[in-house]
């Protein structure tokens, strides 16, 4: 078939996701449509097939329509559907030399690298280690440079936007808290961003053919795919556009073969061709065209074996993969982060977080916030609760609701309320009421739960007391806690959620009044 | 002591010689230009109702608000709960209120509390975003320090200088609508614990004598009208509450220019002594109001 129009639906398409998907990790108003974002993280390779490995029973349409596509056409959702794909193609585009977007050549693929990392990333998160995944799998990479370099930036514009429009109109706009991450999170990012840039800038799609997970699996799949490019040698002119616009490399002009396993379906090379002989065809049974590249037995072989490690990593249902899980003892207590409602405890969390940080920029109160190596090695980047920032929400289960990957899963809010992510502890003698002998009662005052309640202390001072059944853990106690400088009330992790007792509801009495008033 | 303060003083201290004197003279004397209630209390009604005759009480609407003047109306939004819960000022209410200031020909109307909870939970679940801007009114930020100015509190004890909220300072006219409600903290919260909800930096007040800090903060500026939301009152759990079932129903509402006159008007309603409530004597002492109730002209009206 002669499809010189497929790049544009690809142009399209791909801008679209990209936009929709800058668009969530930006969004700092909590206004940006959820089903619309859905629909994006829905089909993200990454983040579902861990959701669906780990996690029974979730719909797993999204992963489908990826997979499918996949079967049918070859990496277009390399293309198409991966928004860091599609920042690649950007900052490619930022190569201004000359003629850059003529500027590639064919190479060789790093198959054997990019097939070990693949391995080794399976191996670590089969031994309960998702780091491998977290820094190289691409939704996650592109979610972190939006939410830690895009998304401040994003909001001082914003908030020079809404000093200027508070000159004609006031509080049109609403002035955002800007957050930045901490230091470590930071530079890993920015790291990333060097990484990425250089190899785009260089080489095109270089890290979607020799880092990138989901590339991998997915170039797996393609050598198999239903259509491939392929040539029509009587239409060749032998002018070498193709290899020339192919960003992933991985088309030999001189020999007129395609690397089908490493092209990202972006069918540039088949919009450039002046003589339309670059052909999207049916791999078997096409007539007149090249074969693929002969294939080396020894590699497929090497491949073979890849692939069945992956797909046995597959089929292994979310319950086993807690048995390989090293258990969660020997950190401190005190130091332990606490994970956010939904995720359930520190292992099936640390185990199925990528790090995409949609959680962090969807917080309402911002509190999410992402750790270097608080969790360990193991969690790296991944994000944790501050409650120096603020509180968790009583009210509030929309982490669990942006989560893609099943690290937090979605809670009704009645059952949000009852979760138990931690427990407060209270240290009397570092307590206001205690040392200065004044009211406080700033953490009671703000405990949704009535965990923390005010009692009769010397004279007319009220003290906070504390009844660890009702605390669910949000931080309302701590957060408001003036002492320094040391919190006088602090939030202990549970490593393992628990449920913690329904808070009391009991009806006051009413005493009959008069009709007069008391004064 | 502010102007505002003189004056009132002023104008009180021969009001409470003259009905401790009992002197006839004098009582006519003052019944030629009528005299204004020191406190206006109104039951059994809807809040726009009792609103509506308390203000009418007051002297109207046009009393406080002159045409063209910009308004501040800060009610309480402190959380994340729904209007039966009690936990926030009536929405209703401050809709009305909002309704009021506009037909005595105010320019703008804002609506704004720095909450506890987050921000816009609280704005919108508590109904008063909604109604307020129903009404008309700007609904205003309050959750980024970028609003906040420094000012100093003259008097203060303990506190001597505070970040307020910019709208605070811009505005003419200043119509505090705490609800009366429990406090774990405070004992009770009415209208001098409301204006905690106009500074940045509220771990000062509870790091710092919390007491001592909400008498010393209400000499910082009187505002113009106190109107006490104690239709439905949070009896206990406050000020977050647990459920409906902390709640009275009690219709009432009180409206007075005096805070202190107002809070012991609303522990009395609450059934507290007003002694009892740190900050209500020390802000007496410390010339904020009037603590005693016997002398002043309170309007009491029985819908």
């Amino acid at each position: 078939m002669r499809l010189p129009h497929l790049k544009n639906v690809r142009v399209v398409v791909s801008l679209l996701v990209f936009v929709i998907a800058a668009g969530m990790f930006l969004d700092f108003t909590g206004n940006f449509p959820r089903d619309v974002a859905s629909t994006v993280t829905s089909v993200q390779v990454g983040p579902s097939l861990i959701r669906i490995l780990t996690t029974i029973a979730w719909p797993a349409l999204g992963l489908g329509i990826a997979l499918i596509l996949t079967i049918a056409f070859g990496r277009v959702y390399c293309s198409s559907l991966c928004p860091l794909g599609t920042l690649q193609d950007i900052l490619s585009r930022l190569n201004r030399n000359r003629n850059s977007r003529r500027r590639f050549r064919f190479r060789r693929q790093y198959y054997l690298l990019h097939y070990a990392l693949l391995l080794l990333a399976s191996a670590l998160a089969l031994g309960g280690s998702i780091m491998l995944i977290t820094l190289l799998e691409p939704f996650s990479t592109f979610g972190r440079l939006t939410v830690e370099l895009a998304r401040p930036a994003a909001v001082l514009l914003h908030n020079g936007a809404a000093l200027v429009l508070d000159a004609v109109a006031v509080y049109s706009l609403f002035a955002v808290p800007l957050h930045v991450a901490p230091l470590g999170p930071l530079l890993v990012t920015i790291l990333l961003l060097a990484v990425l840039f250089v190899m785009s800038y260089r080489a095109g799609r270089l890290f979607c053919n020799t880092l990138c997970p989901v590339g991998a699996i997915l170039g797996l799949i393609s050598r198999v795919s239903v259509f491939r490019i392929v040539f029509d040698r009587s239409l060749c002119s032998d002018c070498g556009l193709c290899e020339k616009v192919c960003k992933a490399g991985c088309i030999d002009s001189k020999r007129m073969s395609v690397d089908f396993s490493a092209c990202v379906g972006c069918f540039n090379c088949m919009e450039v061709c002046p003589t339309s002989g670059v052909l999207f065809e049916r791999r078997y049974g096409s007539r007149n065209v090249t074969a693929a590249l002969p294939v080396d037995r020894r590699r497929r072989k090497m491949l073979q074996d890849a692939a069945a490690m992956v797909a046995g990593s597959a089929i292994m249902p979310g319950d086993s993969l807690k048995a390989v899980l090293p258990p969660a003892t020997g950190k401190s207590r005190t130091t332990r982060p606490i994970t956010p409602p939904g995720s359930r405890g520190l292992d099936h969390f640390t185990s199925r977080c990528t790090a995409c940080h949609l959680c962090v920029s969807a917080c309402p109160t911002q509190i999410l916030t992402p750790v270097f190596l608080d969790y360990g090695l193991d969690g790296i980047l991944q994000p944790c609760m501050d409650y120096e920032i603020g509180s968790c929400s009583y009210d509030c289960v929309v982490c669990g609701e942006v989560c893609p990957s099943g690290a937090i899963l979605p809670l009704p809010v009645e059952t949000k309320k009852l979760v138990q992510i931690g427990k407060a502890t209270f240290i009397k003698d570092e307590c206001i009421v205690v040392t200065k002998k004044t009211d406080c009662g700033a953490c009671a005052e703000h405990c949704p739960t009535k965990a923390v309640r005010m009692v009769p202390y010397e004279g007319r001072l009220r003290i906070p007391e504390l009844n660890n059944d009702l605390c669910i853990g949000c931080g309302a106690c701590e957060h408001p806690c003036p002492t320094t400088p040391n919190k006088a009330i602090y939030v202990e992790a549970n490593p393992v959620h628990l449920i913690a007792k329904k808070p009391e509801e009991k009806k006051i009495e009413v005493k009959e009044e008069g009709a007069e008033f008391p004064f | 002591m502010d102007r505002r303060t003189f004056v009132k003083r002023a104008i009180g201290s021969p009001l409470v010689a003259g009905a401790v004197l009992g002197s006839d003279a004098l009582r006519h004397f003052l019944a030629a230009a009528p005299r204004p209630y020191d406190l206006v209390a109104v039951k059994g009604g809807e809040p726009e109702v009792m609103f509506d005759r308390a203000i009418d009480a007051m002297g109207g609407i046009g009393a406080f608000v002159k045409k063209g003047q910009k308004v501040v109306v800060k009610p309480n939004i402190g959380w994340d709960v729904s209007p039966e819960r009690a936990g926030n000022t009536n929405p209703k209410l401050v809709a009305r209120i909002v309704k009021r200031c506009y037909e005595a020909g105010a320019k703008q109307v804002y609506v704004f509390d720095h909450t506890c909870d987050d921000w816009r939970g609280c704005y919108r679940t508590s109904g008063i975003e909604a109604s307020a801007k129903a009404a008309g009114a700007t609904v205003a930020p309050g959750h980024s320090e970028s609003y906040y100015q420094e000012v100093s509190i003259r008097g203060g004890r303990v506190m001597k200088d505070a970040r307020v909220h910019e709208l605070i300072l811009e505005s003419d006219v200043f119509i505090n609508v705490p609800v009366l409600k429990d406090h774990g903290s405070a004992r009770l919260t009415a209208s001098m614990k409301n204006l905690m909800g106009i500074v940045w930096d509220r771990r000062f007040w509870h790091k710092n004598d919390l007491h001592q800090c909400i008498a010393d903060f209400a000499g910082y500026r009187d505002p113009d009208l106190n109107v006490v939301d104690a239709y439905a009152v949070m009896k206990q759990n406050g000020p977050r509450g647990v459920s409906t079932g902390d709640v009275q129903i009690m219709k009432t509402m009180l409206v007075s220019t005096d805070m202190v006159t107002a809070d012991v008007a609303g522990a009395k309603l609450f059934g507290l002594s007003p002694d009892e409530i740190g900050y209500i004597p020390i802000a007496a002492r410390q010339g904020v109001g009037r603590m005693d109730l016997n002398g002043l002209n309170i309007s009491r009206i029985t819908l």
